[in-house]
């Protein structure tokens, strides 16, 4: 299965061949992206006979190109209004959203968009290459080293709580129990449902998103009669073709930010059931962790906002190895892509990329090429898409409701899922208006079930003996390294401090 | 004429809004697993608890700024600014009365007239025209993609009828 260049390259070409499917499914997908509820999962679920009676080849560049576009289309709408179309744009706007209010909203585009493509292509390659071994990581992520993959994600609650701790933990804890909201991982007992049905299965991602980010940010940009502070709009007033030069200028200056992060997407895209939202969570919190300047981080600083966003991309390519390597779905779409491929009769495993090197290396291919074309037609619309920000709140605030809240109702059509996104709504901005972070909630709200369900499988498989937490060597080495990665900014902080103490200290000449 | 001191005081009531809630929600929560299997209890007693203790750590820091006069109990956070809290109320009213009309008025009839009154409310009444021409095109838009393009089930309501009576 090891990469033989030759085919990989005919195989691209051969992929180039499909530029005209690509380039009308990339718009397609930044639309679905944009909006929450229409996931590229829900699109293609809904496309699924359009699908099926595409031969395989056009079907999976279909597929694949919507998943990577619909991907960087949930970043728009994070950075320009705060409202993350998917999951896994959730940690987008921390930093994304404050650079637009600052009229650097053509800048954070750009700069997404180069951090998306670069740690898109980025892990494409090293997927290609990396193939056989990056599989193995889908074997050995057992239900323990899960618990502290889901650690890391959820410790950059105590990362966003760093201005007020208390606060933000009691919002990060209230999530985590709403999270676990639902019926029990073993026995099915309803727990808080509040006596509804709806609510049995767990709370819905969607509406939560909705309601936290978009309706409560709705409620709250009335204030003003536009979402942009008076430093932002004189910004936005002259801002020309060079705000974008700008933005790519500084994402390919952070190119070492961008790889490290795309790489903690691929490996977590890897792990079957982790998925997008874990990575930009996990890729932020780390950023932050080691940056020299994590005090900018939430102001509209670029590493804030590059490292969600190559993780997420990152992501892309990892879910595709299990997939293709050892027939498992990294994710929901992947999922969807299985079905598609076995109806069409297609083996897994290396006999994939023997026999059917179109196929196996394809789906990698499509993607690099969608990155490509994306590239140079997306980057030229980043200054037009900047200009929402100017558009007044009074038409702006019904228009995000109205289409936030149907978007709730898109992925399970239950009425019920609107009237949530409406008290998610009023709770996000009672929390935001009294100085708690909504996404410390949504980080407890998608990471609460997932460490629920792997902590009670860790616990059934050791018969309730707790130690099993520290009974695997990979586990046991990412605990050190979450130890660490929490500790070593407190340590490097206090050495920063140390240093500028000693040097107040030198008495002038 | 206002006391200097008393203005800086900090306005905690509506903090607290938040911290109660949970706390409320926990202790619903916990009633609702107390005989539970252990399964179902285990990672809700361990996060409650320490939510729990983390509210009342909460409760206290205010309850001690308050003994030292630094803070008050007033709901300032969350209603300022006060000029616009009338039509921040009459936003947050359109917006249920949406979610429940849009059950038997249809999406697409629906949207338009919450986009069209919100508009207006928050244009403080001037150009309703524009604000009708907006709401009408999304609304359209809307129809066009998620019930024509997507084939999403909104609930039906008369315009949608219509265009089904029609084609």
């Amino acid at each position: 299965m090891d990469a033989d260049l030759g085919i990989v390259l005919s195989v691209f070409w051969h992929t180039l061949s499909y530029w005209w499917v690509i380039l009308p499914t990339i718009f397609l997908g930044l639309i679905v992206g944009a909006i929450p509820g229409f996931s590229a999962a829900n699109t293609i679920i809904i496309l699924l006979p359009l699908t099926l009676a595409m031969d395989l080849e056009m079907g999976l560049v279909f597929m694949v190109a919507l998943y990577a576009s619909s991907r960087m289309g949930a970043g728009v709408p994070a950075i320009l209004v705060n409202i993350p179309g998917t999951a896994g744009a959730a940690a987008t706007p921390l930093d994304g959203y404050p650079m637009a209010k600052q009229g650097r909203g053509q800048q954070a585009l750009a700069m997404s968009f180069v951090a998306s493509t670069v740690g898109g292509l980025l892990t494409t390659v090293l997927a290609i290459l990396m193939m056989p071994w990056l599989a193995e990581v889908a074997f050995v992520m057992h239900s323990v080293e899960m618990i502290v993959v889901m650690l890391f994600g959820i410790s950059l609650i105590a990362t966003i709580a760093s201005k007020d701790t208390l606060k933000g933990l009691i919002a990060g804890f209230l999530g985590l129990m709403i999270g676990f909201i639902g019926s029990d991982h073993v026995y099915a007992t309803p727990r808080g449902t509040m006596g509804f049905l709806e609510l049995y299965d767990g709370i819905p991602l969607i509406p939560a998103l909705v309601g936290l980010f978009a309706v409560s940010e709705a409620f709250l940009v009335i204030e003003g009669d536009s979402m942009l502070t008076h430093v932002g709009r004189e910004a936005m007033k002259k801002a020309s073709w060079k705000e974008t030069i700008e933005g790519c200028r500084i994402a390919f200056s952070k190119w070492w930010h961008i790889t490290w992060t795309s790489i903690i997407g691929l490996i977590v895209g890897v792990i079957p059931g982790a998925g997008a939202a874990i990575a930009s969570f996990v890729a932020y919190q780390q950023s932050k962790s080691f940056s020299k300047t994590p005090e900018l981080y939430g102001t509209g600083h670029p590493e804030g906002l590059i490292a969600p966003e190559s993780a997420n991309n990152g992501v892309t390519s990892g879910t595709l190895i299990p997939l293709l390597v050892i027939g498992i779905p990294g994710g929901a779409t992947a999922a969807i892509m299985l079905v598609v491929m076995q109806y069409h009769g297609v083996s897994f495993g290396p006999a994939l990329f023997r026999n059917q090197p179109e196929i196996g290396y394809g789906m990698f291919m499509v993607m690099a090429v969608t990155y490509l074309i994306m590239t140079l037609t997306i980057l030229p619309l980043s200054r037009y898409m900047s200009r929402v920000t100017m558009v007044s709140t009074a038409y702006m605030s019904p228009l995000i409701i109205s289409f936030t809240l149907v978007g709730s109702f898109v992925p399970r059509q239950y009425m019920f899922d609107m009237y949530l996104a409406l008290a998610f709504g009023v709770l996000g901005y009672v929390a935001r208006k009294t100085g708690y972070h909504v996404a410390a909630i949504l980080i407890g709200v998608i990471l609460g079930p997932l460490l629920e369900q792997y902590f009670l499988r860790a616990m059934k498989m050791s018969q309730g003996d707790i130690s099993v937490l520290f009974s695997s060597q990979l586990g046991n080495i990412l605990w050190v390294c979450l130890a660490l990665s929490l500790l070593v900014p407190y340590a490097l902080d206090w050495r920063r401090n140390r240093a500028a103490r000693a040097a107040s200290d030198i008495p002038e000449d | 004429m206002n006391d200097p001191q008393s203005t800086e005081k900090k306005s905690l009531g509506a903090e607290l809004i938040f911290p109660v809630a949970a706390l409320v929600f926990t202790l619903y929560y916990f009633s609702t697993i107390y005989n539970s299997p252990w399964t179902a209890q285990v990672a809700a007693f361990f996060v409650g608890a320490i939510l729990i203790a983390l509210v009342l750590v909460f409760i206290g820091r205010v309850v001690m700024m308050k003994a030292r006069g630094e803070a008050d109990l007033g709901m300032r956070d969350i209603v300022e600014p006060l000029s616009i809290l009338p039509i921040r109320f009459g936003l947050i009213g359109l917006t249920i009365l949406f979610t429940i009309a849009i059950d038997w008025g249809g999406f697409t009839l629906t949207s338009f007239v919450f986009m069209t009154l919100s508009m207006i409310m928050l244009n403080r009444g001037k150009s309703k025209g524009l604000a009708a021409l907006v709401a009408a095109c999304f609304s359209l838009a809307g129809y066009l993609l998620f019930i024509v393009a997507f084939e999403i089930r909104f609930p039906h309501g008369p315009f949608e009828n219509l265009i089904d009576g029609l084609f």
